[in-house]
């Protein structure tokens, strides 16, 4: 037995022993994968087949900033850790400890999404090598569209949990935040450990192994 | 899951070593695999290797002890591995379908420079060189002593048969054309059995031509070659 511990007095029992709201946060998971995995692919078949740029060889390294993005990376990892403490304090009834984790996720989630931002915007009109969504240094390019639809789709998912998390942080300061909200607070963690784990894919797969060769 | 716990909250505070570990653990081959890819200790094959078991590592590590999967009852896991297989699923496939480039086994030009000669054997449209002119063969017959240009053995034709012949691997669309717009050939064919394209045809150009006069396309799914 498991985490549903301390749910058990605080949530319904089911034919499956888990809480119907973690059942339905796993499969709406399960369902984000595959949404995730045919962005990544269409990413990498479009990245073989449209390996030039007019007649050279698309080198994107000129654009990426990889110290930047392996910072957010970073960012990305210690927010999961910050989310984790969260849920245990909520079960272990700590709002204090609930609260103080779920700001420092929130901000780690907020740094992630500027770097974005700055990392989207210098990419734009980053000088001489201007990657835009359908163009790259000028010339018709499709590894815009297929990264910015990527990276933007999980940016948009990173920035719907930061909105969930603050929901629950302003939520914490009415008084009525209680272990009962664990159940919440946990599928909340759940999903933005599912933005952590789709960056764990996407920053060596996009990113890093663009450097490989 | 995992074993029965009498005191959550004692089991929800040895939970946080097992976070910060895990957290630490996954910032460490973060940055395993950034110094490798500024240190390339490693062929560029054997990086995306150590990428891919990195990855593997994480994921496993963040769905497994931060999402909780470990002490969690298994239907979770398994509505997540169903979506995770549906996806890896998606992924491989269209991988693998993306990755049937066509091959140009055997592409070639050949101007027929066969001179007509007495008491041979020649079958039905072949051609023969006499003089400057070219002439296509109306039957099987076996010729004379002598050329005789107005039979009716052999059509004058207009131009220099040359004979195209290919091999390619896989293609649902084929394209030759000329490179010298003076002596003007375009080809396209969409090949219904679309293994091992092979074929040959006669066409008749202005000039005498080679291979390197030409260029073939072949498209295969979403790729094309060309010589």
């Amino acid at each position: 037995m498991s985490e549903s511990h301390a749910l058990e007095h605080h949530e319904p029992i089911t034919s499956t022993g888990v809480p119907n709201k973690k059942i339905l946060m796993w499969a709406f998971l399960g369902s984000d994968c595959m949404f995730f995995g045919t962005l990544i692919s269409t990413h990498l078949i479009y990245r073989k087949i449209s390996a030039t740029v007019g007649s050279n060889y698309l080198d994107i390294r000129d654009v990426f900033d990889i110290e930047l993005t392996s910072f957010s990376t970073f960012i990305l990892l210690a927010s999961s850790l910050f989310m984790a403490l969260a849920v245990s304090a909520i079960h272990k009834g700590n709002l204090n400890s609930t609260r103080l984790m779920l700001f420092g996720t929130i901000i780690f989630g907020l740094i992630f999404l500027a770097c974005q931002v700055y990392e989207f915007t210098h990419f734009v009109h980053a000088p001489g090598n201007e990657l835009t969504l359908s163009s790259y240094r000028g010339e018709p390019h499709v590894f815009g569209s297929t990264f910015y639809v990527l990276t933007g789709t999980h940016g948009t998912h990173v920035a719907i949990g930061v909105f969930w998390l603050l929901g629950w942080f302003l939520y914490s300061f009415t008084g009525k935040m209680s272990v009962a909200h664990a159940i919440d607070v946990e599928c909340c963690g759940l999903y933005w450990h599912f933005v952590d784990i789709v960056w764990i894919i996407i920053f060596p797969v996009i990113y890093l192994m663009e450097y490989a060769f | 899951m995992s074993g029965h716990s009498e005191d959550p909250v004692a089991e929800e505070s040895k939970r946080f070593f097992t976070f910060f570990n895990l957290s630490m653990a996954l910032v460490a081959i973060t940055g395993i695999e950034v110094v490798i890819i500024y240190v390339k200790p490693i062929g560029g094959a054997a990086i995306i290797g150590v990428l891919f078991l990195t990855s593997i590592v994480k994921f496993i590590g963040v769905i497994w002890w931060f999402m909780h999967l470990r002490w969690d009852k298994i239907v979770n896991t398994v509505l997540f591995l169903l979506g995770l297989v549906i996806a890896l699923g998606t992924f491989f496939a269209v991988i693998y379908m993306g990755d049937t480039h066509p091959v140009i086994e055997k592409f070639e030009v050949t101007a027929f420079t066969q001179d007509w000669k007495a008491e041979k054997a020649y079958t039905k449209d072949e051609f023969v060189k006499v003089g400057e002119n070219f002439f296509q063969s109306n039957s099987d017959h076996n010729s004379s002593e002598n050329f005789e240009q107005n039979s009716n053995l052999w059509d004058q034709v207009d131009g220099i048969p040359h004979q195209f012949s290919w091999k390619i691997t896989q293609a649902d669309t084929v394209e030759i054309h000329s490179e010298k717009p003076e002596n003007p050939f375009f080809l396209q064919f969409f090949p219904t059995d679309q293994e091992i394209v092979e074929g040959s045809q006669v066409s008749l150009l202005s000039q005498s031509a080679t291979t390197e006069d030409f260029r073939i396309k072949v498209r295969s799914e979403a790729f094309w070659t060309e010589n």
